[in-house]
């Protein structure tokens, strides 16, 4: 059992930066080596997050800014927590087709994303992307649209069932709630405005009854919540967030609270959290009452949760090893060989040329593009035969860098006077943090590839051969390893 | 994908072997049953993603039994309006033509106007039109809809769960080294889901390959590359870690295919050139994807080795049309989705029957769900059942199941068609588990017994409500 002062260990230094960063680079481990759980949370969430946002004429110019973003790294939990906002409030490009208020969206997620969770939601409301993507911009009163209201509920707060599997909300709540957001719009300088004369007021449709939801779930009695408590119009949408949030559960838990403390389990460190641990980070970090994320996401940092994953190859039964989403597989690939994002649009020389966003697309993960509101799959579902073929292609091609501008330098990374094969594999993991993530088995499968069964016991490194095609060859076959692919 | 267990430690040097089924399979009755029965079929799930409205697919045409005045009520006309015009559906005739007649109300019906392909080949017999298929408690999320369609549950029976409908099949008589199943795209899709056998996913398979270093032949080292990567992943399949085995087994089976299913393109193009080229013409991604399983079904038809798949898998997206749904002119956003959609599907069946295999291929489409019968401004919001489409040369072309009752005093509270099992209900739902089990029996030739044993349960529950005792025998299949 640890807690905050709990000093950490290398491989746990690793571990977190790979789960809660963007790939353990030497400088971050070394940064944070020697410090305890709570030391090392803290020194990553100090840095002040930064309102990023990718600007650029076309969606590719959008991408390569957010990839060489994340690239860079330097705030590395804002970041990857801004990514995990993106697949929970998805918009797809695709839909809204305007890569201003894409970039505004992207803004959005990084302003907030270790913000205040009710803050977030309601800037959520009024996005003009998302605006655009769940039809706000379409909801009139004539016949409200019913899209944003019901995932408001069912993905960005409550879920359509709480976490012991009671339901949340009924088709009535959602269509009040679509009653509430009728008549807004994005206006020319993209900000979000109400229409009064495309709202539905209960006035004008008596016989759709009041504005009243949760009259049979979340924990307010019969006579519900009332979303024109603040007046009609306007403050409804904040009225109909503020509901959402004094919501509880059929244990009568803080509903939101749960749902998002175990998605974000789910996220950083394990797919299946004991409820016990949910309500312990929740009352760690007040969360149910100051909605503050980052204290929340300090209390993962520095408890046991977090580190069981950490534990070296090879991996048992119970140990939470989770599939890199591709974007991690790239950036934190990009990060760790010390390549920068190149050219427009950001490329990949190789065995074929392409740009890293093919690289993604093949991956199943395109930033900006996620293929529904419902955000991607995760996990088992990033692995199908065609997903895993991108990601050794990607792996081949890194490798295959040998001449062009931006060019794949192993010397830069390691040491190439070394001879050993046992050695010169150890160096190689080691450039890919995974050395205490692949078993013995393993190496010994590498260093055969290395010496070609034994045929030689020591290689030259500075002969141009062997350096071109056992060196790149062995980069490429240790991206391709299961272990390079969890973390 | 894939969920190889140990047996991959034996079989990574597979490659071109293609069925091997484990000893101890022979002795399973569903083997049996499938290896007496598959022969030389196929089975194409296709996919409508987003909810399709069949409210607009499928159409009344006059008003014989008031459903055509009931829909003019709710699909407006006008800007905005989605009301499709009686002369601009596409209403098959003609002699031998298979009467497009609600088998309820007598209801002339007709095709949205985009769907011009699938019209085509109802006129020649090819297309069953299943009306209001659903299931009961329907749900309005499409998350949650398509994993009850996907895994055939919708009453959550935890036995079912994260198993596909067409997977449990898979699972039963197939072995973990073997491919039986392919989807086009980048993920498995749920109702191939199980963890006993492999299913590949791929978007194109003319660049489907392993991809070893391009290095001049004296310094190739590919031999040694596969050898280290296919005993690190077998290793992994083999591990206590779930995660890890999955990622292992998938990566096994991802190598074995990469080599066997690339030679495809050649095969078919060497052939095919035409077909290929029509299919591209297309310039859409279902034609591309059509174009797709055409070079599987051809490679498995001329016996390539080290490919066996004869379940494929394809989706279309973008039915989610809240909003600009349109009516019947291109350019409208549910006419340009039908549009695509028919006409591809209409390539393809062209081209089956070009290469003398119609008879064999079965194309059953569905999407989550259908939509609101009253529009909202200019789209529509999520609705209950939706018609269905069973395509291929052995189909007994016509309409089956009968049209929801739009009528506004018999939408429930949320303004959808009730579903309904009471088997005195003229306007009885069709529940999609019958069409799905009607495939496997008539299909697939799998018992009824073996059906609602393993792969579609009954439910528990009211029968006027609940789908209780299948019969499997819809009759769009002989």
């Amino acid at each position: 059992m640890g807690d905050q002062n709990t000093l950490l260990t290398t491989a746990e230094v690793r571990h977190l930066l790979r789960r809660a960063g963007l790939g353990p680079t030497p400088r971050e481990v070394e940064r944070l080596e020697g410090l305890t759980r709570g030391q090392a949370a803290d020194q990553l969430l100090l840095l002040k997050p930064k309102a990023f946002r990718p600007g650029g004429r076309d969606f590719q110019k959008a991408h390569d800014k957010w990839l060489k973003f994340l690239v860079k790294g330097k705030r590395p939990v804002q970041c990857r927590l801004a990514l995990f906002w993106h697949d929970h409030f998805a918009v797809n490009f695709s839909t809204v087709q305007d890569v201003t208020q894409m970039a505004l969206y992207v803004r959005l997620l990084h302003v907030h994303a270790l913000g205040n969770f009710k803050t977030f939601v309601k800037a959520v409301n009024k996005d003009p992307a998302m605006m655009v993507f769940l039809d706000t911009v379409k909801n009139r009163k004539a016949i409200p649209n019913e899209n944003y209201a019901r995932e408001l509920l069912e993905l960005f707060t409550l879920g359509v069932t709480d976490l012991l599997g009671a339901p949340n909300y009924t088709q009535d709540d959602i269509v009040q709630i679509a009653r509430a957001f009728t008549g807004w719009r994005v206006n020319s300088s993209n900000v979000a405005e109400l229409d009064a004369s495309r709202h539905d007021f209960q006035s004008d449709f008596p016989e759709r009854g009041p504005k009243v939801i949760f009259r049979t779930t979340g924990g307010f009695g019969p006579a519900g919540r009332d979303l024109t408590v603040n007046g009609e119009g306007e403050p409804e949408i904040d009225a109909v967030v503020d509901a959402i949030f004094d919501h509880t559960d059929s244990a009568g838990h803080n509903t939101v609270a749960r749902r998002t403390t175990h998605r974000l389990l789910q996220f950083l460190c394990h797919d299946d959290p004991p409820l016990a641990v949910v309500d312990e980070l929740i009352a760690t970090a007040s969360f149910a009452t100051t909605w503050d994320l980052k204290a929340l996401v300090r209390a993962i940092l520095v408890h046991d949760i977090f580190y069981e994953t950490a534990a070296p190859a090879p991996f048992g039964a119970a140990t939470k090893k989770s599939v890199k989403w591709p974007v991690d597989f790239v950036v934190s690939t990009m990060r760790l060989l010390g390549l920068k994002v190149k050219g427009r649009p950001a490329w990949i020389p190789g065995g074929t040329y392409s740009s890293l966003r093919d690289h993604l697309e093949n991956m199943g993960q395109v930033l900006m593009q996620p293929p529904s509101v419902f955000g991607w799959d995760w996990e088992t579902a990033w692995l199908s035969s065609g997903t895993l073929l991108a990601r050794y292609t990607f792996a081949r091609d890194i490798a295959a860098m040998r001449w062009d501008n931006p060019t794949f330098r192993p010397d830069l990374l390691m040491d190439l006077t070394l001879t050993d094969p046992d050695d010169i594999v150890a160096a190689v993991l080691g450039v890919l943090a995974i050395d205490d993530q692949v078993d013995a088995a393993d190496r010994r499968r590498l260093v055969d590839y290395l010496t070609d069964y034994g045929a030689t016991t020591s290689l030259d490194l500075g002969d141009w051969t062997v350096r071109n095609v056992k060196l790149h060859g062995l980069f490429a076959l240790a991206m391709q390893l299961p272990a390079y692919q969890l973390h | 994908m894939a969920i190889t267990r140990r047996q991959f430690l034996q079989r990574t040097g597979l490659g071109a072997g293609g069925l091997l089924l484990a000893p101890n399979l022979f002795g399973n009755p569903f083997v049996r049953e499938a290896l007496a029965n598959i022969g030389s079929r196929y089975l194409v799930v296709f996919y409508l993603d987003g909810g399709n409205d069949g409210q607009n697919t499928i159409v009344p045409y006059d008003d014989v039994g008031g459903l055509r005045s009931a829909y003019n009520q709710h699909r407006k006309t006008g800007n905005g309006g989605l009301q499709l015009a009686p002369g601009s559906l596409l209403v098959p005739s003609g002699p031998g033509v298979p009467p497009m007649v609600d088998p309820n109300t007598g209801t002339q019906l007709g095709f949205h106007p985009g769907l011009a392909g699938l019209h085509n080949l109802y006129l020649e017999g090819k297309v069953a039109v299943v009306q209001g298929c659903g299931y009961p408690d329907y749900s309005l999320s499409h998350e949650a809809s398509t994993i009850i369609w996907q895994t055939a549950n919708p009453t959550g029976n935890g036995a079912l769960a994260g198993t596909g409908w067409v997977g449990r099949h898979l699972g039963a008589v197939y072995g973990p080294s073997q491919v039986p199943g392919v989807a086009i795209g980048s993920a498995v899709p749920g109702e191939f889901r199980q963890s006993a056998t492999s299913v590949l996913t791929l978007r194109r398979v003319r660049t489907f390959g392993f991809p070893y270093d391009d290095l001049d032949e004296a310094e190739s080292d590919e031999s040694a590359k596969r050898d280290a990567f296919a005993g690190a992943y077998a290793a992994a399949a083999a591990s206590a870690n779930p995660r890890l085995a999955f990622l292992g087994t998938a990566g096994t089976s991802t190598l074995l295919s990469s080599e066997s299913y690339p030679p495809l393109f050649d095969v078919y193009t060497d052939a095919r050139q035409s077909w290929f080229d029509d299919y591209s013409a297309l310039g859409t991604t279902t034609g591309r994807a059509f174009r797709e399983m055409a070079q599987l079904v051809y490679g498995v038809h001329t016996g390539q080795p080290g490919v066996a798949a004869r379940f494929l898998q394809g989706r279309q997206g973008g039915y989610d049309t809240h909003a600009d749904q349109g009516a019947g002119t291109p350019g409208a956003r549910q006419y340009d989705l039908l549009r695509e959609f028919g006409d591809a599907v209409e390539l393809f069946y062209r081209d089956m029957e070009d290469i003398g295999i119609a008879d064999d291929v079965c194309i059953v489409v569905w999407s989550e769900f259908s939509r609101r019968i009253p529009q909202n401004d200019n789209g529509t919001d999520h609705g209950s059942q939706g018609p269905m489409f069973v395509i291929g040369g052995s189909v007994a072309g016509g309409v089956y199941g009968n049209h929801p009752n739009i009528a506004s005093a018999a939408l429930d509270d949320q303004g959808n068609t009730p579903y309904s099992q009471a088997p005195g209900d003229p306007f009885r739902s069709t529940d999609f588990r019958d069409v799905f089990g009607t495939i496997l029996k008539h299909w697939l030739a799998l018992s009824p017994a073996t059906i609602t044993s393993s792969i579609l349960p009954p439910d528990v529950g009211n029968p006027a409500t609940y789908w209780t005792v299948p019969n499997f025998d819809l009759g769009f299949l002989p």
